[in-house]
């Protein structure tokens, strides 16, 4: 498979996955981009592997994760010149409607990456952990905390909708 | 509510977020493109390293030579050999006239879109008189700034508006930036820390 056909088959699912995990357009964009360039610059190794898109997947959410350890991951460029966005802000969107999606972001970014994983692209904690480098007992930990989290969420949320 | 209900919602909500993402355009050519990039960039940087380590060697070489030599210490064996690396290391004289032009950002640090559609084009015009102008991509901006021999660069910035758009904090990148560098078409910024703020290249 030619990197072309790869990127035009799967880039913009690349680009959901960096939505999902990370909360922002942008930055979702900027995720598949930068996991398609270091795919493109090993790609006659990349696609000689069994799963071309399993590799670029790994680039994509280990680039988040340590995205997420940089002190300036949040920060805002520059505070003096940079206003108010016009762009239509999608994860806003959600967040209004969705209040699941709020709790998510709550979590921590590996709680967040494992259930993006676990229940977005319906991989097994095998293939979680691999992805990640980490053991399966892990991910299973990881998962359980975060699930754990989120119903907790939710349960303060439903109590809130009912005293309200 | 049981993890099943739970875990159901997760993925329905994974999709509803998902299916928001609107269609990214010329991710191949970004690709690609930014691949390249870096890859010139390391050739270059290789370049310059490589360059660098000869240059100390031969000074090295010559320096032993002439401990060595102490009857000819006027003309070093190697004395035709430096002449070219000590001219490549040699930072270029840098002037308001040197820099001036129209320039488009390359790269910002911590702007993540230099790309998206603006009603403007989003670059920045450094004139010989010491003045710069430029557009954020909505709005027009405007300054003063003072660059040394050596490339100490200071940068003042008018009144301007603050029209909502995908705006490029070229005002941020010059008021922050405390040198300059010019490498034949890129200009580089760097901040008090001696960081690469942003990097521009010249406007055809």
């Amino acid at each position: 498979m030619e990197f072309e056909e790869y990127v035009s088959a799967r880039g913009q699912e690349l680009v959901r996955l960096g939505f999902t995990v990370s909360g922002d357009y942008q930055r979702a964009e900027d995720l598949a981009q930068i996991a398609l360039m270091q795919a493109f610059r090993s790609w006659r190794k990349v696609r000689n592997t069994d799963d071309p898109h399993h590799y670029v997947r790994r680039i994509l959410v280990n680039e988040f994760l340590s995205m997420t350890r940089r002190r300036s991951y949040g920060e805002a460029p520059t505070a003096d010149v940079e206003p108010q966005r016009t762009v239509p802000d999608h994860a806003t969107n959600i967040a209004n409607s969705d209040h699941l999606w709020r709790a998510l972001a709550t979590l921590s970014a590996r709680e967040r990456v494992v259930l993006v994983l676990r229940y977005y692209q319906d991989l097994d904690d095998q293939t979680i952990a691999d992805v990640l480098g980490i053991k399966p007992s892990s991910v299973r930990a990881t998962a359980s905390r975060a699930l754990a989290s989120l119903r907790k969420t939710r349960e303060s949320h439903r109590v809130d909708e009912r005293l309200s | 509510m049981s993890n099943t209900d739970l875990e159901d919602d997760l993925r329905g909500t994974f999709e509803r977020a998902a299916a928001t993402v609107p269609e990214a355009a010329g991710l191949t050519e970004r690709a690609t493109a930014g691949a390249r990039r870096a890859q010139r960039r390391t050739w270059i940087v290789s370049g310059a390293a490589a360059v660098a380590v000869a240059a100390v060697a031969v000074v090295g070489f010559g320096l032993a030579g002439s401990h060595n030599q102490p009857t000819q210490p006027a003309q070093p064996p190697v004395a035709g050999a430096q002449a070219p690396a000590v001219e490549t290391l040699t930072p270029q004289v840098l002037s308001a006239q040197a820099v001036s032009g129209t320039w488009r950002p390359v790269e910002i640090a911590g702007v993540k879109s230099l790309k998206a559609a603006r009603p403007e084009d989003p670059v920045l015009t450094l004139r010989p008189d010491g003045t710069w102008v430029g557009s954020d991509g909505c709005n027009a901006l405007q300054g003063t700034y003072t660059i040394g021999q050596r490339g100490a660069f200071t940068a003042t910035s008018g009144p301007q508006h603050m029209m909502g758009c995908d705006n490029v904090p070229h005002t941020g990148v010059l008021k922050a930036a405390k040198r300059v560098a010019l490498d034949g078409d890129a200009l580089h910024f760097f901040g008090a820390d001696g960081l690469q703020l942003a990097s521009y290249a010249r406007a055809r």
